[in-house]
């Protein structure tokens, strides 16, 4: 928020004005308003440590993180760009794959990919869309402000929700401090992606059923899917509330079996039918994937796109960009070595205390080492687990993250803290949408670089300016 | 609508009038047994257990039954799965996972006095005694009724809270007058007390004292005050009144008309429902009171099974 010397930049003026008048009791009272909102809706995540459940909040800083248009829509350009490009990627790895004829991506990394679903080669997906809903996670270097892609999420990324409830709760806590900003809106996303899913239908008609998936009341992510749902006016149903007899899905309802058309699913692929995946999957609908590949349901995201945001097939979607569109592209990658090949696995073998190891196959900041961090035995550990598979692992220099201003309870003061941002990009089959904004997630401890909510992340409003300030 | 959502509105409510239920008999029974010989103090505390249906978990837990050990366990064990703490966590459960079904205002009301009452002091509340505790309850599953029927719309799924509820009311009160005749007008007669402020006290559990008063204008009587638990047609707190809501709720989801049944459901509730109607409370005496009200609840589960069968559940794969 602030240039070299103190002064804040000029689209946090006012937001600085706002806040430098205000008591450190008022603005407590405002947090504690603000933190009661989301408990009383339910906005948390639960602790099993003693036997009932502790529920906890997703940590909220009141300090939005503000971007000007301009910043904006390059980065929109770009996550356009970057999207179709993974979508055309999908159609073409399931379908033809001329990417792997001409060489572009080795073919033994694809077919080395566990989310590469053999079960979804020659399958004609609905209107050609694999990606219907993206996350694409930004870094901004702190050094150059350039923003870079870190990782792509369009399996089920998730964190939607809290873009829109974050935006409410804002709005209620600094009214007048909304007024002085034009902030471009973004709570036209649930009624985007209702109207792709009702696209997607194979009966066509006015009326396709349209549900969301979800594995149930315990996956973190049970807020968002019921928030989606009640906001699409679509039903949500569990694995256990679906039947699929003779190809087609069905729901049970208190009249009968109602037919669905399209499934918002939020489970992943892995447990999405115990018939076609993992067998013991509780969560899923037996037959679905048949009913799938015979085309009488539609599913969102299609199965299979692990493949494309594999953290070692992320080093190629550059080279997709420029592939399939014959574009360069505008956002770039954060450097990357991949430690399936020979020189780049002993350059990371030997710098490893300076490097970020990541798990190709994990997200949630999980099967990471951060190596400036680290200690030896935890540096000595990764270095056995690269060694023994390194098609497992990607190595990436740290990126010095940009700093916003934040809340520091604990200090009772403002404080630079670490951020990404993760946009949310809808694709239609023709065009890209994406609300202004997204998700800013921000490592609350004091110099961390870690911003995931599992390990004691929270997250901002981040508003996208109308103009420059 | 999704069966498994008319199932979790089902029980939001049954749990939530179980949890009001248990506030207003210990609150009633903590007071009314202040103003007793401590002879008859150590006979008051057991029918709460009889009425909750946990004697044996219970006899597991404590040595006696007295205010303390019954008020912790009826509103606060978590080993209790009857207990207020339990029925709230578990109505709020339900609620969760349907919480894109219900209003925003219901969820939201219930989540938060979840919180409030997990948030109580049980060993603090124990010391205290159950007035303020037992309030919280009350009030707020009354507010839970206004809120729903205020935000969410009358259709089925309302249909299904309101099953839930009166199922539950209409169960929980023939245990009521079944398990405090037998111990005040059985029991008390064996030590030779006969006074009625006891059964001031019962009337006042289910919130009926100031109706009866007005009804019969004459000292307590426990026929009477059966009279009017069983079979008075206005009163929200009656056997009869919950049954036809019962009926009403039923009839609405199946779009059945009058003298006709579409389910078991329907065909029992109507059948007890006769009886209610057309039964006087002499005739009900002469054939035995326990008998009957056990009769009542008997067919309540059974109705309950009926719906289950009727709407929730399905054949294995199909």
């Amino acid at each position: 928020m602030f240039d070299g010397s103190g002064i804040p930049r000029l689209h946090y003026e006012k937001m600085f004005e706002r806040l430098a008048g205000m008591e450190i009791e008022n603005f407590e009272e405002r947090r504690r308003v603000a933190d009661l909102s989301f408990l009383l809706q339910g906005i948390t995540f639960t602790v099993y440590s003693d036997g009932r459940g502790t529920e906890r909040l997703f940590p909220f800083d009141l300090i939005p993180r503000i971007l000007p248009n301009p910043e904006w829509q390059r980065i929109e350009r770009g996550l356009t760009q970057r999207v179709i490009a993974l979508n055309l990627f999908l159609q073409d790895i399931y379908g033809p794959q001329r990417i792997l004829k001409d060489r572009v991506v080795p073919r033994s990394l694809i077919m080395s990919c566990p989310h590469f679903r053999r079960e979804m080669v020659g399958v004609d997906v609905m209107l050609g869309i694999h990606t219907h809903v993206s996350g694409i996670d930004l870094v901004r270097d702190s050094k150059t402000g350039e923003f870079f892609v870190l990782e792509d999420n369009v399996r089920t990324p998730s964190g939607i929700s809290y873009v829109l409830e974050n935006r409410l709760v804002m709005m209620r806590t600094f009214p007048r401090v909304f007024q002085q900003y034009e902030i471009l809106p973004i709570d036209h996303y649930p009624s985007e992606l209702v109207q792709i899913l009702r696209s997607l239908s194979p009966r066509g008609g006015d009326n396709p059923v349209v549900v969301l998936l979800t594995p149930g009341i315990y996956n973190s992510a049970y807020f968002e899917h019921s928030f989606l749902a009640q906001q699409m006016g679509i039903e949500l149903v569990e694995g256990r509330d679906l039947v699929v007899d003779a190809d087609i899905v069905y729901m049970k309802t208190i009249s009968g079996l109602t037919r669905v058309d399209v499934i918002y699913r939020r489970i992943d692929d892995d447990f999405i039918d115990p018939l076609a995946f993992r067998p013991d999957s509780m969560l899923g609908v037996p037959g679905l994937m048949s009913a799938y590949r015979a085309g009488n349901v539609a599913l969102a995201n299609a199965v299979g796109n692990g493949v494309a945001d594999d953290k070692a097939i992320y080093a190629y979607v550059p080279d997709f960009v420029r592939y399939y569109l014959n574009e360069d592209p505008v956002l770039p990658n954060v450097a990357t070595y991949l430690c399936s090949r020979q020189q780049d696995l002993s350059y990371v073998l030997d710098h490893l205390p300076e490097l970020v190891v990541k798990a190709v196959g994990e997200s949630g900041g999980y099967g990471m080492l951060m190596g400036p961090a680290a200690d030896r035995a935890t540096i000595d550990a990764f270095r056995d687990a690269v060694r023994a598979n390194p098609r497992n692992y990607i190595a990436q220099p740290v990126i010095g993250l940009s700093t916003v201003p934040s809340y520091d309870p604990a200090a009772q003061r403002f404080a630079g803290r670490h951020v990404d941002l993760r946009p949310y990009c809808l694709y239609n089959g023709t065009s890209v949408t994406i609300v202004p904004g997204g998700l800013t997630r921000v490592a609350l401890k004091p110099g961390s670089l870690v911003v995931n909510s599992s390990q004691g992340g929270g997250s901002k409003d981040t508003w996208v300016l109308r103009g420059e300030s | 609508m999704l069966s498994r959502i008319a199932d979790s509105l089902f029980w939001i409510n049954r749990y939530l009038v179980r949890a009001e239920e248990t506030a207003r008999i210990l609150d009633v029974n903590y007071y009314m047994v202040l103003e007793e010989s401590q002879q008859l103090y150590k006979l008051r505390w057991g029918p709460l257990i009889e009425i909750a249906g946990e004697r044996d978990r219970f006899t597991q837990l404590y040595q006696e039954a007295n205010a303390q050990t019954v008020f912790e366990f009826l509103a606060f064990r978590n080993d209790n799965p009857n207990s207020i703490v339990e029925c709230v966590a578990r109505a709020r459960e339900n609620a969760r996972t349907i919480r894109e079904r219900i209003s925003r205002e219901m969820w939201e009301d219930l989540n938060g006095l979840y919180h409030t009452v997990m948030n109580f002091d049980a060993d603090a509340e124990v010391l205290a005694g159950p007035h303020n505790f037992c309030n919280v309850i009350r009030y707020g599953a009354h507010r839970f009724t206004g809120v729903t029927d205020s935000t969410l719309p009358h259709d089925e799924g309302w249909h299904f809270l309101k099953i839930g509820a009166s199922l539950e009311r209409a169960e929980m009160r023939a245990r009521i007058v079944d398990v405090q005749y037998h111990n005040l007008v059985e029991l008390s007669s064996d030590v030779g007390v006969a006074d009625n402020h006891q059964w001031v006290a019962v009337l006042k559990s289910v919130g009926a004292y100031e109706a009866y008063r007005r009804h019969y204008q004459t000292r307590v009587e426990p026929k009477q005050v059966a009279e009017l638990l069983i079979l008075h047609p206005q009163h929200p707190q009656s056997i009869r009144f919950a049954m036809t809501e019962l009926q009403t709720a039923l009839r609405s989801i199946s779009g059945t008309g009058p003298g006709a049944y579409a389910n078991e459901a329907e065909r029992l509730t109507g059948k007890l429902l006769e009886s209610l109607r057309y039964a006087s409370i002499d005739e009900i005496f002469e054939q035995g009171l326990h008998q009957y009200l056990i009769d009542v609840q008997r067919t309540c589960r059974a109705i309950g099974g009926q719906v289950a069968r009727t709407y929730f559940y399905y054949a294995v794969g199909a």
